[in-house]
């Protein structure tokens, strides 16, 4: 396969020793070029340029308060029931599936919850999202919602403690 | 012929020296996807894994910032349990290669701050399996929180739909 010929090197067992010796010698570079392949596909196919992806979050300091006008908030509630409690300020949440039936795999929000969030966040630019999750809600979930705040564009949003009183008020969702 | 074999040397060196084995990882994690395509910086990170059955891995990218938790946290226990110097310095050897170690949930805040002490820098990340319960991971953040460390990364996967 693959001889190395150098270019006056002349393959003659009938010639002396010593001259073929110094006018250009042979060398048989096969070997060497095979391990030299079989490394390279080896690194080849094991390399992976993989660096992971990620998302930023910003928390607030435990102290800091911001206060915002009450119509200006809406909370979303996620129980862990598959199921998304959205209220603006102090009105009874409206309830929106949190994953479409069809989706097996849940790879996107609702389009039903996409389309309030788009409608509810232009008609008010000062809407901030408060986002609670319950013990029961599933991580995934979380990062489904900041990706779909995100890929909206909406930074106004923050995360907040899920407490009895949340519990309670999903019991008058509609 | 012989430009062909440099080539193929000059590939081989390339990717000699650009790989960087992954150890093994000691639970799988499953990421979630996300549309995030910002990258997580390579060097003062710690992270923080949650596994998909809510048990918590810590793990800090710097062997000095390694070593100092070891002494600061991890010595005492071992010194308790009665472990010679000798077997202590060659835990810390296996701890200083180790990429990530085990951390009882109630240990994670003091391993937390140790890990900020020994390295300010750090960027905390929260790496946690798409299956873990909420609860977990807002553990995780409650511990940044209190550690003062308000700007954390989360690690997600690329989600190949695009919308």
């Amino acid at each position: 396969m693959g001889i190395v010929d150098s270019p006056n090197g002349r393959r003659s067992v009938k010639k002396g020793r010593r001259k073929s010796k110094r006018i250009g010698f042979h060398l048989d570079m096969t070997p060497m070029v095979d391990v030299a392949f079989l490394l390279l596909t080896f690194f080849m196919l094991t390399t992976t340029f993989s660096k992971s992806n990620t998302m930023e979050i910003n928390i607030p300091p435990e102290k800091l308060e911001v206060k915002v006008a009450e119509k200006n908030v809406m909370t979303m509630r996620i129980a862990g029931d598959g199921f998304a409690y959205c209220s603006l300020g102090n009105e009874a949440p409206k309830k929106f599936l949190l994953y479409d039936v069809a989706d097996t795999r849940q790879l996107s929000l609702s389009g039903d919850l996409r389309k309030m969030l788009k409608q509810q966040t232009s008609a008010n630019l000062k809407m901030v999202i408060v986002v609670k999750l319950s013990d029961k809600a599933k991580y995934k979930q979380l990062v489904d919602i900041i990706d779909e705040l995100n890929l909206m564009k909406i930074d106004r949003f923050s995360l907040d403690d899920y407490t009895e009183l949340d519990a309670l008020e999903i019991k008058r969702a509609v | 012929m012989t430009p062909m074999v440099d080539v193929a040397f000059l590939l081989l060196t390339f990717f000699m020296l650009t790989t960087k084995f992954r150890p093994p990882e000691i639970v799988q994690i499953n990421l979630p996807a996300s549309h995030s395509i910002q990258k997580l910086p390579e060097s003062n990170v710690l992270t923080v894994t949650v596994s998909a059955q809510n048990s918590f891995l810590m793990g800090v990218s710097s062997q000095q910032s390694r070593e100092k938790i070891f002494n600061a946290v991890v010595i005492q226990k071992l010194k308790h349990a009665g472990l010679s110097s000798k077997a202590i310095a060659d835990s810390l050897k296996h701890f200083k290669l180790a990429e990530s170690f085990r951390v009882e949930r109630d240990e994670l805040d003091k391993y937390v701050v140790m890990a900020r002490f020994a390295d300010p820098k750090l960027r905390p990340v929260v790496r946690a399996d798409a299956g873990a319960g909420f609860e977990a991971v807002n553990y995780v953040i409650k511990v940044y929180k209190k550690a003062n460390l308000l700007t954390f990364n989360l690690i997600t996967v690329l989600k190949r739909e695009v919308r």
